[in-house]
């Protein structure tokens, strides 16, 4: 027993302050808005209407032909328009590494998303009271959205929350928004899965070691506790 | 400091010690097995590289190219055979080439998988053909057994997907391998660590009910409370461990040396 109390002293030491940490940040999770968490405060649901005239559509073999060769290629609306997307390099998730090419479905002229697309694209998943204030372009990594592997166009908006809107710069895809709630929510993340090199991951060796640590507490605590029942020390006295 | 000063303060923080150790004994008691839960279940999840669990290394991103030329029969066919057709799109499903669509009907959306050259319909997808599916999406061993899920799909596979075939591997981890039967698209991978994780995940927020919840009461309840006794725990940390410990550094350096 004697040994039990001195790992949970020590182990308390160690990870004590951190245990704290994640109960406070859990407890935040258990609380907070989980809409407002993810930076969709102002994200609106976009309804496109997507005409199509297929009289007019360029055939997709003519299309694959004049381009370099693809894996997949789709037929999807941008701004209520046709396009076809060509897949050249396709990563396992479309947030991963992907070589896209876009093409009028109507003239074959390949498309590029541009400052202009991005910001309609942007201000149409968007339901907030501002307007655009500045648009940049991001190459990776993205601080907001960590895990995404392909160029941005991030819109800022000028609301009270600071709304920025994030367009892949390849496909036209919105990869989400972001706002001070976001921020504020990814900051306990950050504390939770003690990832203070904003990787979007819990998979880190501090992490790895406290949960150890974690482990010897609560393990040798629990120890303790069953040593207290046995000796009788859980007695209510009047 | 005069004694009588120090004497009082003495008291005050035994005092206060002894409060703690009361509460913090009496809350574990009662919620003493979720701090073990939640260190258990977060080690697993930290322990184990996400991707992995994901199932990222189960299945082979292919790249087959399309040639163009394979595409005999045309979109302005297939709109003029399927009118309403939406989500176009080609790509290549064992070593063909292939349509894929959705036709928006009363019942709901049905999709579609044509032949290309042909424009011959190739759904629903056969088991044979499913479990071909299966070995060309992954680099899994041995097929154990098939079946076919058309309603009541388990907790890891979502509703949407179906109906859609099930394969599972004689392989490390007991894998198993989701093949959509209308479309022969991958729409699921699991194996063992990936179930475990999903089980460790609901036991971390204390999720006991059946919809995967942070925001459930019973968490803040508990969360609330283990607050108090991680506080308490830490009042006796600092009196009892770290400034005996610093008294002791301190006092050992006051110490007169050379003396004795």
């Amino acid at each position: 027993m004697k040994w039990v109390r001195k790992f949970h002293k020590w182990a308390s030491i160690v990870v004590g302050i951190q245990f704290l940490v994640w109960l406070l940040s859990g407890i935040y999770f258990n609380l907070m808005d989980a809409t407002k968490a993810a930076g969709r405060t102002y994200q609106a649901h976009v309804n496109y209407q997507n005409p199509l005239d297929t009289e007019r559509l360029v055939e997709p073999s003519m299309v694959l032909l004049k381009h370099q060769s693809s894996v997949a290629i789709e037929l999807i609306h941008i701004l209520d328009k046709p396009f076809y997307q060509l897949t050249h390099e396709k990563g396992l998730y479309s947030h991963f590494k992907n070589t896209y090419t876009l093409v009028d479905a109507y003239t074959s002229q390949q498309f590029l998303i541009d400052e202009k697309v991005a910001a309609e694209i942007a201000k149409r998943s968007y339901n907030g009271p501002g307007e655009i204030a500045e648009i940049k372009l991001l190459e990776p990594t993205i601080p907001d959205f960590p895990k995404q592997q392909n160029p941005v166009w991030q819109i800022y908006f000028d609301d009270v929350i600071d709304t920025n809107v994030f367009i892949e710069t390849n496909s036209g895809r919105i990869v989400g928004h972001s706002d001070e709630h976001k921020r504020l929510a990814d900051i306990f993340f950050m504390l939770h899965f003690m990832d203070y090199g904003n990787n979007g991951s819990f998979n880190n060796i501090q992490n790895m070691f406290l949960a150890i640590a974690a482990l010897w507490l609560t393990l040798s605590g629990f120890m303790w506790t069953i040593h207290l029942g046995l000796k009788g020390k859980y007695k209510i006295r009047r | 400091m005069t004694i009588k000063r120090k004497l009082k303060q003495y008291t005050n923080v035994k005092k206060l010690l002894k409060t703690s150790r009361k509460i913090h004994k009496w809350l574990m008691l009662f919620i003493g097995i979720q701090f073990v839960i939640w260190s258990m279940t977060g080690a697993y999840m930290v322990f184990f590289d996400i991707d992995y669990i994901h199932g990222d290394t189960l299945v082979v991103n292919h790249q087959d190219k399309i040639n163009p030329h394979d595409i005999q029969y045309s979109l302005s066919t297939l709109f003029s055979e399927y009118p309403s057709a939406e989500n176009i799109r080609l790509s290549t499903f064992l070593q063909q080439t292939v349509y894929r669509f959705v036709v928006n009907t009363e019942k709901g959306p049905a999709q579609f998988l044509l032949d290309a050259r042909s424009g011959k319909t190739l759904s629903p997808i056969s088991e044979s053909k499913a479990i071909a599916a299966a070995h060309y999406y992954s680099r899994l061993g041995k097929v154990k057994s098939v079946v076919l899920i058309t309603d009541n799909p388990p907790f890891e596979l979502s509703l949407r997907v179906l109906p859609a075939w099930r394969i599972n591997f004689d392989d490390f981890g007991a894998p198993s391998i989701y093949i959509s039967q209308a479309t022969g698209e991958l729409v699921g991978k699991r194996h063992t660590f990936w179930r475990l994780f999903d089980w460790m995940f609901r036991f971390h927020v204390m999720d006991y009910g059946d919809a995967e919840d942070v925001g459930n009461w019973l968490l803040f309840v508990v969360a609330f409370f283990a607050i108090l006794g991680c506080l308490l725990g830490l009042i006796m940390t600092w009196f009892l461990v770290v400034k005996p410990f610093k008294n002791k550094a301190v006092s050992n350096k006051n110490k007169p040396r050379g003396v004795l």
